[in-house]
Protein backbone atom coordinates (compact mmCIF):
# COMPACT_ATOMS: atom_id res chain seq x y z
CA UNK A 1 0.00 0.00 0.00
CA UNK A 2 1.39 3.39 -0.98
CA UNK A 3 1.41 6.30 1.36
CA UNK A 4 -1.04 8.21 -0.75
CA UNK A 5 -3.41 5.23 -0.76
CA UNK A 6 -3.10 5.03 3.02
CA UNK A 7 -3.86 8.69 3.30
CA UNK A 8 -6.85 8.24 1.02
CA UNK A 9 -8.25 5.44 3.17
CA UNK A 10 -7.65 7.49 6.28
CA UNK A 11 -9.44 10.37 4.64
CA UNK A 12 -12.39 8.12 3.76
CA UNK A 13 -12.43 6.78 7.29
CA UNK A 14 -12.41 10.27 8.73
CA UNK A 15 -15.24 11.32 6.46
CA UNK A 16 -17.20 8.22 7.35
CA UNK A 17 -16.71 8.85 11.05
CA UNK A 18 -17.62 12.49 10.53
CA UNK A 19 -20.80 11.51 8.68
CA UNK A 20 -21.80 9.10 11.42
CA UNK A 21 -21.07 11.76 14.01
CA UNK A 22 -23.06 14.33 12.04
CA UNK A 23 -25.97 11.93 11.80
CA UNK A 24 -25.68 11.19 15.51
CA UNK A 25 -25.67 14.84 16.46
CA UNK A 26 -28.45 15.66 14.00
CA UNK A 27 -30.47 12.85 15.58
CA UNK A 28 -29.65 14.15 19.02
CA UNK A 29 -30.70 17.66 18.02
CA UNK A 30 -33.94 16.36 16.53
CA UNK A 31 -34.59 14.38 19.70
CA UNK A 32 -33.85 17.47 21.76
CA UNK A 33 -36.20 19.54 19.58
CA UNK A 34 -38.89 16.91 19.92
CA UNK A 35 -38.41 16.85 23.65
CA UNK A 36 -38.63 20.66 23.77
CA UNK A 37 -41.81 20.61 21.70
CA UNK A 38 -43.33 17.96 23.97
CA UNK A 39 -42.42 20.02 27.02
CA UNK A 40 -43.84 23.11 25.37
CA UNK A 41 -47.12 21.40 24.60
CA UNK A 42 -47.46 20.36 28.23
CA UNK A 43 -46.69 23.87 29.45
CA UNK A 44 -49.10 25.34 26.93
CA UNK A 45 -51.84 23.38 28.71
CA UNK A 46 -50.51 24.53 32.08
CA UNK A 47 -50.65 28.12 30.84
CA UNK A 48 -54.25 27.95 29.72
CA UNK A 49 -53.31 29.29 26.29
CA UNK A 50 -55.70 27.05 24.37
CA UNK A 51 -58.85 28.17 26.16
CA UNK A 52 -58.44 31.87 25.45
CA UNK A 53 -56.74 31.62 22.07
CA UNK A 54 -59.39 29.34 20.58
CA UNK A 55 -62.78 30.56 19.47
CA UNK A 56 -65.64 29.33 21.64
CA UNK A 57 -67.21 27.28 18.87
CA UNK A 58 -67.35 23.62 18.06
CA UNK A 59 -64.66 22.67 15.53
CA UNK A 60 -62.80 25.96 16.11
CA UNK A 61 -59.15 25.79 15.07
CA UNK A 62 -57.03 25.65 18.22
CA UNK A 63 -54.85 28.67 18.97
CA UNK A 64 -56.03 30.65 15.93
CA UNK A 65 -57.64 33.22 18.25
CA UNK A 66 -60.94 35.04 17.94
CA UNK A 67 -62.42 34.19 21.32
CA UNK A 68 -64.43 37.03 22.84
CA UNK A 69 -63.29 37.77 26.38
CA UNK A 70 -65.96 39.82 28.13
CA UNK A 71 -64.78 42.13 30.89
CA UNK A 72 -66.06 45.17 32.77
CA UNK A 73 -63.76 47.20 30.49
CA UNK A 74 -65.15 45.94 27.20
CA UNK A 75 -64.72 42.91 24.98
CA UNK A 76 -61.28 41.71 24.03
CA UNK A 77 -60.68 39.30 21.16
CA UNK A 78 -57.79 36.90 21.56
CA UNK A 79 -55.18 36.92 18.77
CA UNK A 80 -53.97 34.19 16.48
CA UNK A 81 -50.85 32.56 17.97
CA UNK A 82 -50.25 29.96 15.29
CA UNK A 83 -46.98 30.39 13.35
CA UNK A 84 -48.57 32.20 10.41
CA UNK A 85 -46.14 34.98 9.52
CA UNK A 86 -48.76 37.52 8.44
CA UNK A 87 -51.57 37.01 10.93
CA UNK A 88 -49.96 34.96 13.71
CA UNK A 89 -46.61 34.92 15.50
CA UNK A 90 -44.57 33.19 12.79
CA UNK A 91 -42.20 36.14 12.46
CA UNK A 92 -41.42 36.41 16.15
CA UNK A 93 -37.94 35.86 17.58
CA UNK A 94 -37.29 34.22 20.94
CA UNK A 95 -36.87 37.63 22.50
CA UNK A 96 -40.11 38.87 20.93
CA UNK A 97 -41.87 35.96 22.58
CA UNK A 98 -40.36 36.41 26.04
CA UNK A 99 -40.90 40.17 25.87
CA UNK A 100 -44.58 39.59 25.18
CA UNK A 101 -44.89 37.23 28.13
CA UNK A 102 -42.68 39.11 30.54
CA UNK A 103 -43.26 42.75 29.66
CA UNK A 104 -46.64 42.79 27.94
CA UNK A 105 -45.21 44.31 24.77
CA UNK A 106 -45.65 43.20 21.18
CA UNK A 107 -42.68 43.12 18.75
CA UNK A 108 -43.49 46.69 17.67
CA UNK A 109 -43.23 47.82 21.27
CA UNK A 110 -46.95 48.42 21.73
CA UNK A 111 -48.50 47.64 25.08
CA UNK A 112 -50.85 44.72 25.55
CA UNK A 113 -53.95 45.23 27.63
CA UNK A 114 -53.83 43.11 30.77
CA UNK A 115 -56.61 40.93 29.37
CA UNK A 116 -53.50 39.08 28.16
CA UNK A 117 -52.19 37.84 31.51
CA UNK A 118 -48.60 39.01 31.16
CA UNK A 119 -48.95 40.12 34.77
CA UNK A 120 -48.89 36.39 35.60
CA UNK A 121 -46.73 35.12 32.73
CA UNK A 122 -43.95 37.50 33.75
CA UNK A 123 -42.94 34.87 36.32
CA UNK A 124 -42.34 32.13 33.73
CA UNK A 125 -38.72 31.10 33.20
CA UNK A 126 -37.02 31.66 29.84
CA UNK A 127 -36.56 27.92 29.29
CA UNK A 128 -40.24 27.26 29.86
CA UNK A 129 -41.31 30.22 27.71
CA UNK A 130 -39.15 29.07 24.81
CA UNK A 131 -40.45 25.51 25.13
CA UNK A 132 -43.95 26.92 24.60
CA UNK A 133 -42.71 28.88 21.61
CA UNK A 134 -41.11 25.74 20.18
CA UNK A 135 -44.43 23.95 20.40
CA UNK A 136 -46.36 26.86 18.88
CA UNK A 137 -43.90 26.95 15.99
CA UNK A 138 -44.35 23.20 15.44
CA UNK A 139 -48.09 23.39 14.72
CA UNK A 140 -49.74 24.28 11.42
CA UNK A 141 -49.89 27.96 10.56
CA UNK A 142 -53.41 29.30 10.24
CA UNK A 143 -54.16 32.50 8.37
CA UNK A 144 -56.76 34.32 10.44
CA UNK A 145 -56.73 38.06 10.84
CA UNK A 146 -57.09 39.29 14.40
CA UNK A 147 -60.24 41.14 15.40
CA UNK A 148 -60.20 44.63 16.87
CA UNK A 149 -61.13 44.81 20.54
CA UNK A 150 -64.49 46.37 21.34
CA UNK A 151 -63.58 48.90 24.03
CA UNK A 152 -64.90 52.20 25.40
CA UNK A 153 -63.30 55.42 24.17
CA UNK A 154 -60.97 55.80 27.17
CA UNK A 155 -59.43 52.42 26.35
CA UNK A 156 -59.22 53.01 22.63
CA UNK A 157 -55.47 53.59 22.66
CA UNK A 158 -52.79 51.23 23.88
CA UNK A 159 -51.24 54.17 25.69
CA UNK A 160 -53.93 53.57 28.31
CA UNK A 161 -52.49 50.09 28.79
CA UNK A 162 -49.02 51.62 29.07
CA UNK A 163 -50.14 54.05 31.75
CA UNK A 164 -51.79 51.20 33.64
CA UNK A 165 -48.62 49.12 33.50
CA UNK A 166 -46.47 51.99 34.67
CA UNK A 167 -48.61 52.32 37.76
CA UNK A 168 -49.54 48.73 38.56
CA UNK A 169 -47.22 46.24 36.88
CA UNK A 170 -43.89 44.87 38.06
CA UNK A 171 -42.09 42.43 35.79
CA UNK A 172 -40.10 39.60 37.36
CA UNK A 173 -39.45 35.86 37.26
CA UNK A 174 -40.77 33.47 39.87
CA UNK A 175 -38.46 32.98 42.83
CA UNK A 176 -39.01 29.86 44.92
CA UNK A 177 -39.71 30.30 48.62
CA UNK A 178 -36.93 28.36 50.32
CA UNK A 179 -39.02 27.89 53.45
CA UNK A 180 -41.64 25.95 51.51
CA UNK A 181 -41.49 22.47 50.00
CA UNK A 182 -40.66 21.77 46.36
CA UNK A 183 -44.26 20.68 45.87
CA UNK A 184 -45.59 23.97 47.26
CA UNK A 185 -43.21 25.96 45.06
CA UNK A 186 -44.21 23.99 41.98
CA UNK A 187 -47.84 24.67 42.87
CA UNK A 188 -47.19 28.37 43.40
CA UNK A 189 -45.42 28.59 40.03
CA UNK A 190 -48.30 26.84 38.28
CA UNK A 191 -51.10 28.73 40.04
CA UNK A 192 -49.65 32.24 40.06
CA UNK A 193 -47.84 32.25 36.75
CA UNK A 194 -48.84 29.49 34.35
CA UNK A 195 -52.45 28.86 35.34
CA UNK A 196 -52.99 32.57 36.15
CA UNK A 197 -55.84 31.40 38.39
CA UNK A 198 -55.95 34.77 40.10
CA UNK A 199 -57.04 36.48 36.89
CA UNK A 200 -60.49 35.06 37.52
CA UNK A 201 -60.50 34.03 41.19
CA UNK A 202 -58.90 37.08 42.81
CA UNK A 203 -61.05 40.16 43.38
CA UNK A 204 -60.05 43.37 41.65
CA UNK A 205 -59.88 46.92 42.88
CA UNK A 206 -59.77 50.19 40.95
CA UNK A 207 -58.91 49.89 37.27
CA UNK A 208 -58.98 46.13 37.44
CA UNK A 209 -55.94 45.76 39.69
CA UNK A 210 -55.80 42.38 41.43
CA UNK A 211 -56.03 42.66 45.22
CA UNK A 212 -53.03 40.55 46.16
CA UNK A 213 -54.01 40.36 49.83
CA UNK A 214 -57.21 38.64 48.76
CA UNK A 215 -55.54 36.07 46.52
CA UNK A 216 -58.08 33.58 45.10
CA UNK A 217 -60.82 34.89 47.42
CA UNK A 218 -63.34 35.08 44.58
CA UNK A 219 -64.44 37.78 42.23
CA UNK A 220 -67.92 39.20 42.74
CA UNK A 221 -67.71 41.32 39.57
CA UNK A 222 -66.21 39.20 36.86
CA UNK A 223 -68.21 40.80 34.11
CA UNK A 224 -71.41 39.85 32.36
CA UNK A 225 -73.07 39.56 35.81
CA UNK A 226 -70.91 36.58 36.63
CA UNK A 227 -69.18 35.81 39.89
CA UNK A 228 -66.19 33.56 40.36
CA UNK A 229 -65.93 31.46 43.51
CA UNK A 230 -63.71 31.93 46.49
CA UNK A 231 -61.19 29.07 46.50
CA UNK A 232 -59.30 29.93 49.66
CA UNK A 233 -59.43 27.67 52.70
CA UNK A 234 -62.47 29.35 54.24
CA UNK A 235 -64.82 26.52 55.21
CA UNK A 236 -68.02 28.41 54.62
CA UNK A 237 -67.30 30.62 51.63
CA UNK A 238 -64.29 28.87 50.12
CA UNK A 239 -63.14 25.30 49.65
CA UNK A 240 -61.81 24.72 53.15
CA UNK A 241 -63.68 21.45 53.41
CA UNK A 242 -62.08 20.04 50.28
CA UNK A 243 -59.20 17.61 50.71
CA UNK A 244 -56.07 17.67 48.56
CA UNK A 245 -57.51 14.67 46.75
CA UNK A 246 -60.81 16.50 46.18
CA UNK A 247 -59.03 19.44 44.57
CA UNK A 248 -56.80 17.18 42.47
CA UNK A 249 -59.77 15.17 41.25
CA UNK A 250 -61.77 18.31 40.50
CA UNK A 251 -58.92 19.60 38.35
CA UNK A 252 -58.79 16.21 36.65
CA UNK A 253 -62.43 15.52 35.77
CA UNK A 254 -64.42 18.50 37.06
CA UNK A 255 -66.24 16.71 39.87
CA UNK A 256 -66.97 18.57 43.08
CA UNK A 257 -66.79 16.68 46.38
CA UNK A 258 -70.59 16.47 46.52
CA UNK A 259 -70.78 14.69 43.16
CA UNK A 260 -71.80 17.70 41.09
CA UNK A 261 -69.92 18.49 37.91
CA UNK A 262 -68.79 21.91 36.87
CA UNK A 263 -69.42 23.32 33.41
CA UNK A 264 -69.01 26.77 31.89
CA UNK A 265 -65.70 28.58 32.02
CA UNK A 266 -64.15 26.28 34.64
CA UNK A 267 -65.28 23.24 32.67
CA UNK A 268 -63.28 24.54 29.72
CA UNK A 269 -60.26 25.26 31.93
CA UNK A 270 -60.35 21.68 33.20
CA UNK A 271 -60.85 20.12 29.79
CA UNK A 272 -58.20 22.17 28.01
CA UNK A 273 -55.70 22.59 30.76
CA UNK A 274 -55.70 21.01 34.19
CA UNK A 275 -56.88 17.57 33.08
CA UNK A 276 -53.86 17.48 30.75
CA UNK A 277 -51.41 17.90 33.62
CA UNK A 278 -49.80 15.12 35.61
CA UNK A 279 -51.38 14.08 38.89
CA UNK A 280 -48.22 15.33 40.63
CA UNK A 281 -48.72 18.82 39.20
CA UNK A 282 -52.41 18.85 40.12
CA UNK A 283 -51.47 17.83 43.66
CA UNK A 284 -48.86 20.60 43.71
CA UNK A 285 -51.57 23.07 42.70
CA UNK A 286 -53.84 21.71 45.42
CA UNK A 287 -51.03 21.97 47.99
CA UNK A 288 -50.46 25.62 47.17
CA UNK A 289 -54.16 26.52 47.14
CA UNK A 290 -54.74 24.74 50.46
CA UNK A 291 -51.96 26.80 52.02
CA UNK A 292 -53.59 30.14 51.26
CA UNK A 293 -55.20 31.96 54.19
CA UNK A 294 -58.96 31.63 54.48
CA UNK A 295 -60.83 34.67 53.23
CA UNK A 296 -64.45 35.35 53.91
CA UNK A 297 -65.54 37.22 50.85
CA UNK A 298 -69.23 36.60 50.32
CA UNK A 299 -70.15 36.63 46.66
CA UNK B 1 -114.13 15.37 49.67
CA UNK B 2 -112.73 15.85 46.20
CA UNK B 3 -110.35 12.92 46.67
CA UNK B 4 -113.21 10.69 47.92
CA UNK B 5 -115.28 11.50 44.85
CA UNK B 6 -112.31 10.78 42.52
CA UNK B 7 -111.67 7.53 44.33
CA UNK B 8 -115.29 6.53 43.90
CA UNK B 9 -115.18 7.25 40.19
CA UNK B 10 -112.00 5.20 39.81
CA UNK B 11 -113.62 2.35 41.75
CA UNK B 12 -116.69 2.39 39.51
CA UNK B 13 -114.54 2.48 36.40
CA UNK B 14 -112.43 -0.40 37.71
CA UNK B 15 -115.61 -2.44 38.45
CA UNK B 16 -116.70 -1.80 34.91
CA UNK B 17 -113.35 -3.12 33.71
CA UNK B 18 -112.35 0.14 32.18
CA UNK B 19 -108.76 1.27 31.90
CA UNK B 20 -108.26 4.22 34.19
CA UNK B 21 -105.67 6.92 33.92
CA UNK B 22 -105.73 9.88 36.23
CA UNK B 23 -104.46 12.74 34.12
CA UNK B 24 -102.96 15.00 36.73
CA UNK B 25 -101.27 18.07 35.33
CA UNK B 26 -98.02 18.54 37.19
CA UNK B 27 -97.45 22.06 38.44
CA UNK B 28 -94.31 23.78 37.22
CA UNK B 29 -92.96 24.20 40.75
CA UNK B 30 -93.47 20.51 41.47
CA UNK B 31 -91.82 19.52 38.21
CA UNK B 32 -88.85 21.66 39.16
CA UNK B 33 -88.69 20.18 42.68
CA UNK B 34 -88.80 16.68 41.26
CA UNK B 35 -86.04 17.54 38.80
CA UNK B 36 -83.87 18.91 41.60
CA UNK B 37 -84.52 15.74 43.62
CA UNK B 38 -83.44 13.52 40.76
CA UNK B 39 -80.33 15.60 40.17
CA UNK B 40 -79.50 15.54 43.88
CA UNK B 41 -79.90 11.77 43.85
CA UNK B 42 -77.54 11.52 40.90
CA UNK B 43 -75.05 13.74 42.69
CA UNK B 44 -75.21 11.50 45.74
CA UNK B 45 -74.57 8.34 43.76
CA UNK B 46 -71.72 9.89 41.81
CA UNK B 47 -70.10 11.42 44.88
CA UNK B 48 -70.25 8.14 46.79
CA UNK B 49 -69.14 6.06 43.80
CA UNK B 50 -66.17 8.36 43.19
CA UNK B 51 -64.82 7.64 46.67
CA UNK B 52 -64.54 3.97 45.75
CA UNK B 53 -63.39 4.60 42.19
CA UNK B 54 -60.59 6.85 43.48
CA UNK B 55 -59.57 4.14 45.95
CA UNK B 56 -60.28 6.30 48.98
CA UNK B 57 -62.70 3.79 50.52
CA UNK B 58 -63.26 0.06 50.04
CA UNK B 59 -66.19 -1.19 48.05
CA UNK B 60 -68.50 -3.01 50.42
CA UNK B 61 -70.69 -4.12 47.58
CA UNK B 62 -72.33 -0.72 47.23
CA UNK B 63 -70.65 0.39 44.01
CA UNK B 64 -72.98 -1.76 41.94
CA UNK B 65 -75.92 -0.15 43.73
CA UNK B 66 -74.66 3.33 42.98
CA UNK B 67 -74.14 2.36 39.34
CA UNK B 68 -77.71 1.03 39.18
CA UNK B 69 -78.95 4.27 40.74
CA UNK B 70 -77.12 6.27 38.12
CA UNK B 71 -78.62 4.20 35.32
CA UNK B 72 -82.17 4.61 36.62
CA UNK B 73 -81.63 8.28 37.48
CA UNK B 74 -80.31 9.20 34.04
CA UNK B 75 -83.15 7.21 32.44
CA UNK B 76 -85.51 9.61 34.20
CA UNK B 77 -83.82 12.60 32.58
CA UNK B 78 -86.15 12.11 29.63
CA UNK B 79 -89.11 13.00 31.84
CA UNK B 80 -88.01 15.78 34.14
CA UNK B 81 -87.46 18.74 31.87
CA UNK B 82 -91.05 19.77 31.44
CA UNK B 83 -91.30 22.95 29.38
CA UNK B 84 -92.21 25.90 31.59
CA UNK B 85 -90.68 24.34 34.70
CA UNK B 86 -87.71 26.71 34.89
CA UNK B 87 -89.20 28.48 37.91
CA UNK B 88 -88.08 29.45 41.42
CA UNK B 89 -84.44 30.28 40.60
CA UNK B 90 -84.12 27.24 38.41
CA UNK B 91 -80.67 26.66 36.94
CA UNK B 92 -82.15 25.07 33.81
CA UNK B 93 -81.26 27.24 30.83
CA UNK B 94 -83.70 28.08 28.03
CA UNK B 95 -81.34 26.27 25.66
CA UNK B 96 -82.89 23.01 26.93
CA UNK B 97 -86.12 23.83 25.14
CA UNK B 98 -84.58 25.95 22.38
CA UNK B 99 -82.26 23.18 21.23
CA UNK B 100 -84.25 20.01 21.92
CA UNK B 101 -82.25 17.79 19.59
CA UNK B 102 -78.93 18.83 21.06
CA UNK B 103 -80.30 18.38 24.57
CA UNK B 104 -81.72 14.95 23.74
CA UNK B 105 -78.32 13.93 22.38
CA UNK B 106 -76.63 15.12 25.59
CA UNK B 107 -79.08 13.12 27.70
CA UNK B 108 -78.55 10.05 25.55
CA UNK B 109 -74.82 10.40 26.00
CA UNK B 110 -75.22 10.52 29.77
CA UNK B 111 -77.49 7.48 29.72
CA UNK B 112 -75.07 5.48 27.62
CA UNK B 113 -72.20 6.55 29.87
CA UNK B 114 -73.98 5.35 33.02
CA UNK B 115 -74.83 2.02 31.40
CA UNK B 116 -71.19 1.63 30.38
CA UNK B 117 -70.16 2.47 33.93
CA UNK B 118 -72.53 -0.16 35.32
CA UNK B 119 -71.10 -2.73 32.92
CA UNK B 120 -67.56 -1.79 33.92
CA UNK B 121 -68.45 -2.17 37.60
CA UNK B 122 -69.93 -5.61 36.85
CA UNK B 123 -66.70 -6.50 35.02
CA UNK B 124 -64.64 -5.63 38.10
CA UNK B 125 -61.60 -4.21 36.28
CA UNK B 126 -60.42 -1.19 38.27
CA UNK B 127 -58.89 0.60 35.30
CA UNK B 128 -61.98 0.10 33.16
CA UNK B 129 -64.17 1.33 36.03
CA UNK B 130 -62.03 4.45 36.39
CA UNK B 131 -62.13 5.14 32.66
CA UNK B 132 -65.91 4.63 32.50
CA UNK B 133 -66.38 6.93 35.49
CA UNK B 134 -64.30 9.60 33.79
CA UNK B 135 -66.39 9.33 30.60
CA UNK B 136 -69.55 9.52 32.66
CA UNK B 137 -68.28 12.64 34.40
CA UNK B 138 -67.44 14.21 31.08
CA UNK B 139 -71.00 13.67 29.90
CA UNK B 140 -72.32 15.36 33.06
CA UNK B 141 -69.99 18.33 32.72
CA UNK B 142 -70.69 18.68 29.00
CA UNK B 143 -74.43 18.86 29.60
CA UNK B 144 -74.01 21.35 32.46
CA UNK B 145 -71.80 23.45 30.22
CA UNK B 146 -74.51 23.97 27.63
CA UNK B 147 -77.75 23.61 29.55
CA UNK B 148 -77.23 24.68 33.17
CA UNK B 149 -76.71 28.14 34.51
CA UNK B 150 -73.17 28.72 35.61
CA UNK B 151 -73.03 29.05 39.36
CA UNK B 152 -70.62 29.20 42.25
CA UNK B 153 -69.99 25.97 44.03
Amino acid sequence: MTISAKNMITSIEIRAVASVAALFFAGAIMAADESLVTKGKYLLHAGGCITCHTKDEEDAIPLAGGRALESPFGTFYSPNITPDVDTGIGGWSDDDFTTALWEGLNPEGDHYFPAFPFTAYTGISRDDALAIKAYLFSIDAVSRTNLEHDLPFYMSTRLAAGAWKLRYFDAGRFTPDTEQSDQWNRGAYLVRHFGHCGECHTPRGRLGVLLEDEELAGNPEFGDDETVPNITADKKHGIGRWSLSDIEYFLDIGMLPDGDFTGGAMGAVIEDNTSQLTREDRLAIATYIKSLPAKQIVL
Amino acid sequence: MQLRRTGALIGIAAMLGLSVQVAAETLAEDAKKYRVSIMTTLKGHIGAASMTVRGLVDDNGQLAGHAAGLVSGTAELNNIFQEGSAVDHSEALPSIWEQPEKFAAAIKQAQEATVAFQEAVAGGDGEAIGAAFRTMGKSCGGCHDDFREEHDH
